[in-house]
């Protein structure tokens, strides 16, 4: 299978959304589900966008897409994974199942570069629910494998159940000229893997510095020591792709909650150039 | 002395650069040097008329322009409110505002008040306006609100700016705002000729006159003496048809010389855009002086509510009767709101909410907009409760210096 990457576009009223129906649910890990979204129509959306998913009377929550889009016999699905954290994410995990109702709109946001990272080495960085964004960007590679050079993947959780995506760690490790890099915070019986933080794993690294890109996402604590310990490795500032979260409302850049600095997470975002943002991560609360 | 320009003379008066602030001082400034000027010959095709002659005018506009509601400022308990106007003589003409930080009063000596508690933007991005309708059942129920055309009458020119930088923001955009913006079909602009206390807009270049974006503008000299000028043709034909005569050479001087006494009262203010940018980001990671300056604030978004500039707005679900209704409203980045999430809180401390305000009035707005954030209408320092006063912040950042 090819896939096509094009970025979509909203419709005129940009707060209408489409009614999607849940078709399958997975429980990834405690309070970690990915929803298969299914709706009519055609839906264009690029790894690292996001979608405001809504749940009537409560609200929207902006949640990255997590695997590749699938468009055939006239109706899209979609992957979406969310983790409980306030009013909307819990409704959506406790109150949803399969045959619900859930409002979407989208997409937002300006994606991973892939376009760019083509014939150059690969490196992902995940932290927790933050290896959702990614998990698209390794079954893109994995189907356009030629496209690009070698990939490592640094994935950690807080602990070994705490991992999404457990049933298909291996396939990534299976994929041509790909390294696989996993830790646990805290030690468990079994874990074989890395114990510590998934940015230790960056010390790991085994690609071409020169010639690559790097993709991170997880708390913003994380991408933080990555970014330094990356810079330590000698990767270019502009090599560094970050995705951000903030308090996001509207995902066009009128509701103003998500500004980072001068930009609009949402719009100018989510995936940020490390050069483009230096002058503010660093300063707390910005 | 028709020839002779009396804006050559008032060079001396007024600097150059505070002029060229204006974008009108342009004019002014080509009037004295190439001699030969189409608007100084002409007096500065400035008219004179009554505050009558303004009923006259706003009469004109709405007959030329068919049903048109007015909006503008008029009393509301004890201050003056941006709303709807039965008629063109609600605008105040016979008490003044006395602003300072924290203060506001109505005082019956007098006849100028500044601005409004409330700006065009309570009219443009309502604090609370409905985005969507939804059922049940997940389907969109459409709202029927009617188009309806406006006339903005007498905003200030600071009020004016503001509006050009919410269209940066959010025109095209924002259903609603976008909207009510096209809804406008005129803008008359009072012009300032005294500042408040609290004003700096010549500072910022927002003030106190305007050049362009406006359909017929004001400026009141005396009591019932008022200069009018047109900014489109629309205001010229009305101008025309009002029959206004054309502005002596003693209004044109008094006219030109209380401007240059307003913007030398103001420029002094703050320190220069320049220089403020410069040294706000020297000082964007200095929390001690950001917690410093921000001690007395108490989070509680006054500023961001009265401000004209600040659009950030929250979405609210209020279920009601089978649907639920998605409400856009308000969000003061001083609250503590802004920047909480479920699993935590981007700016959880008072002191980065303070300085974002600043920082995206100076800096931010810049990048998003090409132009200064702020229109230095004083109503964020007239409005706190507290009395913070953000041209002390300006100052002090230029400084260097802690209080």
């Amino acid at each position: 299978m090819k896939v096509e990457l094009q970025k979509g576009n909203y419709t005129a009223n940009p707060f209408v959304f489409r009614k999607a129906v849940v078709v399958n649910k997975v429980e990834e890990a405690p309070g970690i589900y990915t929803y298969f979204l299914k709706f009519d129509g055609e839906f264009k959306i690029l790894p690292g966008q996001f979608n405001m998913l809504y749940v009537y009377g409560l609200g929207e929550v902006p949640i990255s897409l997590s695997n590749l889009p699938i468009f055939r016999n006239g109706y899209t699905l979609l992957e979406h994974t969310v983790r409980v954290m306030g009013a909307v994410t819990k409704a959506i995990t406790l109150g949803l199942g399969i045959g619900s109702f859930i409002g979407i709109r989208g997409p937002y946001g300006n994606g991973w570069p892939l376009k760019d990272a083509e014939g150059r080495d690969i490196t992902i960085v995940g932290g927790g629910i933050g290896i959702a964004p990614l998990r698209p960007i390794i079954k893109y590679v994995e189907l356009e494998r030629e496209k690009f050079g070698r990939m490592n993947i640094l994935l950690g959780a807080r602990t070994p159940r705490d991992m999404p995506y457990k049933y298909e760690l291996d396939k990534y490790g299976a994929i041509l000229n790909t390294k696989l890099l996993l830790s646990s915070d805290t030690p468990a019986d079994g874990w074989v893997h890395h114990v510590g933080f998934v940015t230790d794993l960056i010390n790991n690294i085994d690609v071409n510095i020169k010639n690559s890109v790097v993709f991170v996402c997880g708390p913003e604590v994380m991408m933080r020591v990555a970014v330094k310990k990356l810079l330590g490795r000698g990767f270019r500032k502009e090599d560094i792709y970050l995705s951000l979260e903030r308090r996001m409302r509207c995902g066009i850049g009128v509701c103003g909650t998500c500004q980072f600095g001068h930009y609009f997470v949402c719009r100018d975002g989510p995936v940020f150039r490390y050069s483009d943002i230096e002058d503010y991560l660093w300063v707390e609360g910005i | 002395m028709d020839n002779e320009c009396y804006l050559h003379k008032a060079k001396y008066v007024m600097l150059e650069t505070r002029l060229l602030n204006t974008g009108l001082a342009k004019k002014v400034w080509s009037c004295s040097t190439m001699n030969t000027n189409e608007l100084c010959g002409n007096n500065c095709n400035l008219f004179v008329g009554s505050f009558k002659d303004l009923g006259t005018v706003v009469k004109l506009l709405q007959e030329g322009l068919g049903d048109v509601r007015l909006f503008g400022y008029k009393f509301h308990k004890d201050r003056i409110e941006f709303g709807e106007m039965k008629d063109f003589d609600e605008i105040p003409t016979t008490v003044a505002d006395i602003q300072k930080p924290g203060y506001f009063r109505i005082s019956s000596t007098g006849y100028r008040f500044r601005h409004s508690f409330s700006s065009p933007k309570a009219f443009l991005l309502p604090p609370e306006h409905s985005i969507l309708t939804v059922s049940q059942g997940y389907e969109i129920v459409e709202d029927g609100d009617g188009q309806m055309g406006v006339v903005f009458l007498g905003i200030k020119p600071c009020d004016r700016k503001a509006m050009s930088i919410l269209d940066g923001i959010l025109y095209g955009k924002s259903p609603v705002y976008t909207k009510r913006r096209d809804s406008i079909k005129a803008i008359i602009v009072e012009e300032c000729l005294e500042p408040g206390e609290t004003c700096f807009c010549s500072a910022v270049k927002a003030g106190p006159t305007i050049s362009s974006g406006f359909d017929i503008a004001y400026a009141r000299l005396y009591k019932d003496t008022l200069v009018f000028k047109y900014g489109s043709s629309l205001g010229e034909k009305i101008l025309v048809k009002a029959g206004l005569q054309k502005a002596q050479d003693s209004h044109v001087k008094a006219y030109f010389e209380m401007v240059a006494n307003a913007i030398s009262m103001m420029n002094s203010r703050i320190s220069r855009v320049e220089e403020l940018q410069k040294a706000l980001k020297e000082r964007i990671g200095d929390k001690s002086f950001w917690e410093k300056v921000s001690s007395n604030c108490v989070g509680c978004g006054n500023c961001n509510y009265v401000c004209p500039t600040c659009f950030c707005t929250e979405i609210n679900d209020i279920v009601e009767e089978g649907y639920s209704k998605r409400i856009g409203m308000w969000l003061g980045c001083l609250t503590y709101t802004y920047g909480l999430v479920a699993g935590g809180h981007f700016r959880q401390e008072l002191y980065t909410r303070y300085r974002h305000f600043v920082l995206h009035k100076f800096l931010f707005y810049p990048k998003q907009v090409g132009d200064v954030g702020c229109v230095g209408c004083g109503r964020c320092i007239t409005w706190c409760p507290l009395g913070v006063d953000l041209r002390d912040t300006l100052n002090l950042l230029v400084e260097g210096g802690t209080r």
